[in-house]
């Protein structure tokens, strides 16, 4: 009976792997190219007040696409996976204010530089801390992967300084605000348009810069020459036409207006709201997709799992314990690094970020419902097993018909623990870029820095979605009750 | 007239332990068509376990056993395809609690394709007139009474067609004024023919229905014999002070 009712589940099923299985369709004229970057690097790359991704880097990547005659495909993320996408063959390119050394000239082709950064030190205004040789025993926050964080890193012993690392630049900036950390090193144009955005920190050598060399843009070694090669030819003709100072105008010297709106859109949590509305629709959007995908394929995974720990041969119930060890065992950052940024390199295919977040989803959330369905199925008493048996019935049918309707109606309350578990966990996927809740409030904070008041709207919207899931859950623990 | 008598259950030197302990030793006996077999003795005299093995619930370590002319010992008989000719009552009911009573005496016909859906029913209702309770076929198992319990689990068994029925302790988990409703539809299986063997503590049913009573102690048949000798005429010292004892209570 509880089998008829999963019907709707099955075709919901059919509907979700018809989605999956959709890609993106490139104009088959030009070529196209898949171009990682990071997505909080602000005024390198950040989302404006439209939530398009804007920046110094995105301006030269349009002209030099535009003056070659070829499209893009742009994978905004994190640092450290936007380059890790490059170095698997995932994506064709990095541009991401991305400094030029030689180990990374090991793993990558680089082009001319565009941008000469230099690092600065910050503080809190009014930090105690005027030099560097202040920070002895202090604590300095550094971005991971970044020419800034090599820069602080390599300062560490002469001035005797405890590093703690970050993965994106404004929890890092918030560190320091919150006095957690004492000061962070970081590249001058990215703190200046932060501080210029109403971050209360001070750079502390604004005269004195720290040498980091270049800004590049990175392609994975021995391949697309061509399109490195095309970058540095635009580069000089934008350097040459004036293109090129209008972009690093647009962005270092012009009211920050023009990016992130009007005050008022920023400084109050309605006005946060209203300006970012189809941000945090798109993104719960997002959320919601991940959840009802991850919850039904997780459920009858772990329902797969349970059954096949209960099975009479010794060698499937092995198998499902193993499975169950290996991916409750794995965390589920872990578990979508692997899948999302390992797994390609190996397999040599893409895997498309929805993809490997629904993946990550289905072995994570069904191994502990796969636990806990067994659980469920053992706590039928065995009579049960032996009065099916006893009639004639084959092992998988008494499994089938007596055991699991049973046993299932025994973790009801466990799997509405877990679908609430599911929906909180979808958070995680930001760190592979899916764009779903979480990362859009990181990609709304890089913009406007208004750390609290983003973070609060997206709490009060993961309460509002969980209470309607949980009375969802409820109703359905009383449909099968 | 006992040469025309089928064998139904041939059980030939069976042994069961588990670790050390030795649970079976050397078990021989064999059942007649339309015979009534009750099996006594202690608690831990192995006849429980003696029982759950002419249906393979529990799997010998040595030994023959031929139930319908079916060597169950031997791995290659299809052990449902006989389990389907033997019913089996438990101390506990063992009454599928996802289904009603209906669905419960249904369930096996239908899906080993026994009967139609129809058909089944049909027997189904037969049976709970059998067994004295025609007005419970859709209520849910949990509602019912201990002794209602155990009369459907008698319905679900004989649902099958059996040509034989185990019966392990019927009565031992029933409040006293209704061990009397189950006995009653035991007997009336018995006139009807039923090969049946029975486990059990009722001394007074098994004199009155057993055309032969086993008596079990320390893993082996002490002695075995009709009502009239066994308790009559005890001859085994074990079998003699088992009897005073529970012919006391």
């Amino acid at each position: 009976m509880v089998i008829k009712r999963l019907k709707p589940i099955w075709a919901a099923l059919a509907v979700l792997i018809a989605l999956l299985a959709v890609g993106t369709k490139a104009d088959a004229a030009k070529p196209n190219y898949v171009i990682s970057t990071d997505a909080t690097y602000a005024p390198f790359d950040f989302q404006d007040k439209n939530n398009q991704y804007v920046g110094i880097d995105m301006d030269i990547l349009k002209e030099v696409a535009k003056r070659n005659n070829f499209t893009y495909t742009l994978k905004p993320m994190s640092f450290n996976a936007a380059a890790q996408m490059v170095a698997n063959g995932q994506a064709d390119g990095i541009i991401a204010g991305m400094m030029i050394n030689d180990s990374r000239k090991e793993v990558y082709d680089v082009s001319d530089p565009y941008y000469q950064s230099g690092v600065a030190w910050i503080t809190k205004p009014n930090s105690s801390i005027k030099s560097l040789n202040d920070l002895k025993g202090k604590k300095v926050a550094l971005k991971t992967g970044t020419a800034a964080a090599a820069y602080g890193a390599s300062l560490k012993d002469q001035y005797g300084f405890d590093i703690k690392y970050f993965n994106d630049t404004d929890t890092m900036y918030n560190d320091v605000v919150n006095g957690n950390t004492d000061a962070t090193f970081e590249d001058y144009p990215v703190i200046q348009y932060a501080i210029k955005n109403g971050v209360k920190l001070q750079v502390r050598n604004a005269d004195n810069l720290g040498k980091a060399g270049g800004v590049g843009f990175f392609v994975k070694k021995g391949q697309n020459a061509q399109l490195l090669d095309q970058f540095n030819k635009s580069l000089e003709e934008m350097k040459k036409d004036g293109t090129y100072n209008k972009i690093i105008d647009k962005y270092l010297n012009s009211s920050q207006k023009n990016f992130v709106g009007n005050a008022s859109d920023n400084k109050t949590t309605l006005g946060i709201l209203k300006s970012n509305s189809h941000a945090f629709m798109s993104g719960l959007w997002q959320t919601a997709e991940l959840s009802v995908a991850g919850i039904v394929l997780a459920s009858l995974f772990g329902l797969i799992l349970g059954v096949m720990g209960i099975a009479q041969s010794k060698l499937i119930r092995g198998i499902s314990t193993t499975i169950i060890y290996i991916f409750r065992g794995l965390p589920l950052m872990v578990l979508a690094f692997f899948i999302y940024i390992g797994l390609p390199g190996v397999l040599g295919m893409k895997i498309p970020a929805f993809t490997a977040g629904i993946l990550t989803l289905i072995l994570n959330e069904g191994a502990y419902t796969g636990a806990f369905v067994r659980g469920g199925f053992e706590a039928v008493d065995a009579g049960q097993m032996e009065a099916a048996r006893s009639l004639g019935l084959t092992h998988r049918q008494a499994t089938w018909k007596v055991i699991v309707p049973q046993g299932l109606k025994i973790t009801v309350p466990s799997f509405v623990n877990q679908f609430i578990i599911t929906l909180k966990d979808t958070s995680i996927l930001s760190a592979i870029g899916i764009l779903e809740l979480t990362q859009t409030g990181t990609l709304i904070v890089a913009r406007n820095s208004q750390g609290f008041r983003v973070w609060a709207i997206i709490a009060v919207i993961y309460l509002i979605v969980i209470t309607l899931l949980s009375w969802f859950s409820n109703w359905l623990k009383k449909k099968i009750a | 007239m006992s040469e025309e008598k089928q064998v139904k259950v041939h059980v030939d030197k069976v042994n069961k332990s588990y670790g050390d302990n030795h649970v079976l030793r050397d078990i021989s006996l064999d059942v007649m068509d339309n015979e009534v077999v009750v099996m006594i003795g202690p608690s831990g005299s192995g006849k429980s376990t003696f029982l759950r093995m002419l249906n393979q619930l529990e799997k010998p370590n040595s030994g023959l056993i031929e139930v319908d002319g079916y060597d169950i010992s031997d791995p290659k008989t299809n052990i449902n395809k006989v389990r389907e000719n033997i019913g089996m009552v438990f101390q506990n009911f063992n009454l599928f609690n996802n289904y009603t009573v209906l669905e419960n005496i249904t369930l096996a016909p239908v899906q080993l394709g026994k009967m139609t859906k129809e058909e089944a029913e049909k027997k189904a209702m037969e049976l709970l007139d059998t067994v004295g309770l025609p007005d419970k076929a859709n209520v849910s198992v949990n509602s019912l009474s201990g002794g209602q319990k155990q009369r459907i689990a008698i319905a679900r068994a004989l649902a099958m067609d059996p040509d034989i029925m185990l019966f392990d302790e019927p009565t031992s988990a029933l409040d006293p004024e209704v061990v009397g409703d189950v006995l009653d539809v035991m007997k009336h299986l018995a006139k009807l023919g039923m090969t049946m063997i029975i486990v059990t503590h009722e001394m007074g049913f098994a004199k009155q229905v057993a055309d032969r009573v086993v008596f079990f102690e320390s893993g082996k048949i002490q002695e075995s014999g009709t009502p009239e000798q066994i308790f009559t005429a005890p001859k085994n010292a074990r079998l003699q002070s088992f009897l005073s004892k529970v012919m006391q209570a």
